[in-house]
């Protein structure tokens, strides 16, 4: 009898003891990190619900708080004032064109350095992904919303005009005459239409394997001359000028603005970001097809560019080992495959990593969403080069609004596609001259 | 007379009613759209009628970006800084007006003026540098301290002081009263009408504010309604037009409570009587 | 004309609140963001170069500035003078003495409850080429299908309508608030048959109102070269092809969005020095005619 108690006296104290080594631990209040984004609408609820909650429930030792701040643009300009006053976010989401002010900032710890071999699968990451954040074999930035361009077409609409609603254009040509055929039989009131009509720009370039500026692209230094007003880019748009002339394209803005005119069914193809695809799927009353972005015909073969935004990480003062793990598990968590491959079917945006990427296929997700996976299957395709990997520039955004400007000039007839784009050459090497100034 | 009562009635209610649904038009627009699902939205042509999704928006905004915390905060601010307005403009239009010359009256006038003048995306910076070192982030005197001053509320109390007879303030004085007791007992109840206007103005002014309130602020508890309202527009994704119409249209209730309220105010008859 | 309080240290008491917080929460920042224009500076470092007036000497010789200098004058003109024109008309006619007139005056009111994003917003969908509901009624009305994201000129007169209609509640506000200092006989004087109206008007209640006016002169030039970048920046983002490209929206453009502080800040003291010296104007020539009874 002694022998029970005293086994079940032990038994007591040592759970006693390991209650009180534990509890402490347990009853520590998470490490907080914050996470400044500026994913508004639908992505507002995957980003908080979904991934910031799965990874607070995966460690309850860390808690990741998400704030939304704003546009991307409000989102620099707010990381740029805390980091001024002092106590900047843990991570902020920044778009892919203030990858190099983000570079030049001072301000950021390069994942690379944060994260030890090993600790995250990047060999799993697809490559263009990963290569666009990466400068000099370093990666600086996490990928998280990653996204190219593709085309649109209103199934329906190409039946009507006789086309074979299975076939997207695969060429400029093709556009023009499957564009004509829409036309003229009335399946819609135009051919085509675009959004970020620079970064359409940059696309044509890249999937021509042409660079858009020196220096590589910008990665083998800043690029200090843009080279968008040589003649490929001017036959680029010159050739869109062709098809607003012949009302074959109905320019309908920046952005996201001409989407409407496609899904009302006025406009039959819509170039535009596959981020948009679980969208503009759900929201058009007509079967939708996507293709690979046309190409102007002739030219070396390239692959289209990645866009969308990327997570970085600050530097602050006091910044804790705890914290600097909690970071480390945060990028941990979005790169396993499950959590990717979620945030691709919520949202549209590339599934990072190859894993993912067979999960979604032997879950037969891509057999049901075909369209999704176009954008995927553009980028595996053509050279990984620098002018494939996506062009760094100082200024980028008032250099995008610069060639936004002169692409608007020759549509509507104001200046020759060449004036356009050398004026627009000319301002853009202006801010660029200055960017390196400063950044010396 | 009757007969021409009649048209003449008739001609101010039509041509009112055209000026105001030209008005209007695009608000009943941002309503038709709040009550559609998120299809209809895009239809061509577009369609006029309202359609039945109006709660099922409503709802999905709500919890989405949580509506009610949202309301909450801007309407404290909006309160708050209105009130401050009043306050300090009327104070302010009062010195101007009724204590003759006086060294820096002119400069001050001016340093009140050109509030208006200086943007704030230029000083964005600079301010939220301030605010940190009042330790004033993500509260509410950063919210509503700075907007306190108002050249709008200065220059408009300047101009209907200007208009008040000098006799008024000569027998105040007569009766010894002081000026304190004349802006008090005075002056202000004949401001009524517009008080009330300023105060609406400036309270719609403070709801509608964005900028400053997105970057001074860190949680989502001190969150206002316009960064709420943002926050519906998806980036990167197509739009859903429905519901964050469903949310514009509640953040414009409190306004318009505000308007209904107020707008007899600016209409009600004012007698100068005594001696005129 | 005003009579006088002899208090010497009250009217200073009376305006240190605001001349208080002035200096401390606008002025002092201000400062500090707008002696960045006599530099080229990194944001995240807030070092650079001294570059004296080479800012403005930048600004001041190039094509897109003087471009978007005159794109801003007559945006501002035509908002002022669309915007207090018709807020006029309608103040004048919502406050004549006749019943049911207040649904109508909440209703004219109503869109200064909108913030300028989301008033933007709904007049882009609005004029949406392919689908916004005007767009259509104007082809089906005339056969032509105006693209304001092609053609300059109809984009600006796009963003100068919706600058206007948002300023509509303001100005009415005010308006009617000036119309009742204006004696009820003369506010019936619209039953009087046409001429005898206008003379009445012009000669009676335009020079009352004439302080109300004035204000309204001002804020809205304020309000026209300003507060109208959240507007520019939803509905063309100064596009098509600059045609709507403003001062102040370049101004937010590089100051705010690009960072460029030290051209940012240049372009801000400019429209300062050109808006001042306009309000100095307004003062002199429009102030000295304003009848204050």
């Amino acid at each position: 009898m002694s022998h029970g108690h005293g086994t079940y006296t032990r038994i007591v104290v040592a759970i006693t003891i390991l209650l009180a080594t534990v509890t402490p631990v347990l009853a520590q209040p998470p490490v907080k990190i914050t996470l400044w984004h500026a994913m508004g609408g639908a992505r507002y609820d995957a980003i908080t619900k979904d991934i910031a909650a799965g990874f607070n429930k995966a460690n309850p030792s860390y808690a990741v708080e998400p704030l939304f701040t704003g546009s991307y643009a409000e989102t620099v300009t707010k990381a740029i004032a805390a980091i001024r006053a002092g106590n900047p976010p843990h991570i902020v989401q920044v778009f892919e064109v203030g990858t190099q002010t983000m570079l030049d900032s001072g301000a950021i710890v390069p994942v690379t350095e944060m994260v030890k071999p090993g600790e995250i699968a990047f060999d799993d990451y697809i490559a263009p992904i990963l290569n666009y954040y990466k400068v000099g074999g370093k990666l600086y930035s996490m990928p998280f919303n990653s996204s190219t361009a593709i085309i649109y077409y209103n199934k329906d609409a190409f039946q009507k005009a006789g086309l074979d609603p299975g076939k997207p254009p695969a060429s400029f040509k093709d556009v023009e005459e499957m564009g004509r055929k829409l036309v003229a039989s009335g399946a819609a009131r135009a051919a085509i239409t675009f959004g970020w009509p620079s970064w359409m720009l940059e696309q044509s370039h890249a999937l021509a394997n042409r660079l858009y500026a020196d220096h590589d692209n910008g990665r083998n230094g800043r690029a200090t001359r843009v080279l968008f007003n040589e003649a490929f880019g001017v036959e680029v748009l010159t050739r869109w000028k062709r098809w607003a002339d012949e009302k074959l394209l109905a320019y309908g803005g920046r952005e996201y603005a001409p989407n409407k005119a496609f899904l009302s069914g006025e406009v039959a193809m819509l170039m535009q970001s596959t981020s948009q695809v679980t969208t503009i799927e759900k929201a058009a009353k007509f079967p939708v097809g996507t293709g690979f972005l046309p190409r102007i015909e002739g030219q070396p073969a390239g692959k289209a560019v990645i866009g969308g935004a990327s997570f970085w990480v600050l530097k602050g003062k006091g910044r804790t080992p705890q914290e600097i793990d909690a970071v480390v598990k945060f990028f941990k968590f979005i790169a396993e495959p499950q959590e990717t491959a979620k945030w691709h079917q919520e949202t549209g945006y590339f599934p990072a990593t190859r894993t993912a990427v067979a999960l979604l296929t032997t879950q037969g997700w891509f057999a049901k969403h075909p369209n999704h996976e176009t954008a995927f299957k553009q980028i595996q395709e053509g050279p990984d080069t620098p002018a494939t990997r996506g062009v760094l520039l100082g200024n980028f955004v008032q250099i995008r609004n610069i060639t936004d400007t002169a692409i608007e000039k020759a549509l509507s007839g104001k200046l020759s596609p060449k004036a356009a784009l050398d004026e627009a050459a000319g301002e853009a090497n202006k801010l660029l001259d200055e960017y390196n100034r400063i950044n010396k | 007379m009757a007969r021409s009562g009649l048209a003449h009635a008739v001609m101010v209610h039509a041509l009112l009613a055209l000026g105001t649904a030209v008005a209007v038009l695009p608000i009943l627009y941002a309503l038709q759209i709040s009550t559609l699902g998120f299809q209809d939205v895009f239809v061509f042509p577009p369609r006029i009628m309202p359609g039945g999704a109006f709660l099922d928006n409503l709802t999905r905004a709500w919890e989405k970006v949580g509506l009610g915390r949202l309301l909450a905060n801007s309407l404290a601010i909006s309160l708050a800084v209105a009130l401050g307005k009043i306050v300090l403009s009327v104070m302010a239009a009062f010195a101007f007006t009724y204590f003759g010359r006086f060294r820096g009256k002119g400069f001050f006038f001016v340093l009140i003026l050109i509030t208006h003048m200086l943007p704030l995306p230029v000083r964005i910076v600079p301010s939220y540098q301030l605010m940190q070192s009042f330790d004033w982030i993500n509260s509410y005197q950063a919210l509503t301290v700075p907007f306190f001053a108002s050249a709008t509320g200065t220059l408009l109390f300047r101009q209907f002081f200007l208009t008040m007879p000098p006799g008024l303030s000569e027998a105040a004085r007569i009766d010894g009263a002081g000026p304190l007791r004349f802006l008090f007992r005075i002056l202000l109840p004949l401001s009524a009408n517009n008080l009330a206007a300023l105060f609406m103005v400036e309270f719609l002014y403070m709801w509608n504010e964005y900028l400053w309130p997105l970057i001074i602020t860190n949680s989502d508890d001190m969150r206002v309604i316009q960064v709420g309202i943002k926050m519906l527009v998806a980036t990167d994704a197509q739009a859903e037009w429905n519901v964050i119409m469903a949310g514009v249209v509640v953040a414009m209730l409190p306004p318009l409570a505000v308007l209904v309220l107020l707008q007899r105010s600016f209409v009600r008859s004012i007698s100068l009587g005594q001696e005129k | 004309m005003e009579g006088r309080f002899p208090n010497r240290v009250l009217p200073y008491l009376l305006l240190l609140p605001s001349v208080g917080v002035v200096l401390v929460f606008l002025v002092v920042p201000s400062i500090q963001a707008l002696r960045l224009s006599l530099f080229e500076v990194s944001p995240f470092t807030g070092r650079g170069t001294f570059v004296g007036l080479g800012n403005f000497r930048e600004l001041l010789a190039s094509d897109v500035y003087h471009h978007s200098l005159s794109v801003t004058l007559v945006f501002a003109t035509a908002v002022v003078a669309a915007g207090m024109s018709v807020a006029l008309g309608l103040a004048v006619l919502a406050s004549q003495p006749l019943r049911g007139l207040a649904m109508y005056r909440v209703a004219i009111l109503w869109p200064y409850a909108l913030s300028p994003a989301v008033a933007g917003t709904i007049w882009a969908l609005l004029f949406d080429p392919s689908t916004g509901p005007v767009t259509v009624a104007i082809r089906t009305l005339t056969g032509s299908s105006p693209n304001w994201m092609m053609d300059g000129g109809y984009a600006l007169a796009v963003t100068v309508l919706a600058a206007a209609w948002k300023m509509l509640g303001f100005n009415v506000v005010f308006f009617l608030a000036g119309l009742q200092a204006v004696p009820a006989e003369y506010r019936e004087a619209a039953q009087v048959d046409g001429a005898g109206a206008v003379r009445v008007f012009w000669r009676i209640t335009f020079p009352i109102l004439s302080p109300v006016t004035f204000f309204l002169f001002v804020m809205n030039s304020l309000y026209a070269f300003f507060e109208v970048f959240g507007l520019i920046d939803v509905m063309t983002q100064g596009g098509p092809g600059g045609a709507t490209d403003l001062l102040i929206y370049r101004l937010y453009q590089d100051a705010f969005v690009s960072a460029r502080w030290g051209i940012g800040s240049a372009q801000s003291i400019l429209l300062f020095v050109m808006v001042g010296a306009l309000t100095v104007l307004q003062f002199r020539f429009a102030g000295r005619r304003v009848f204050y009874g």
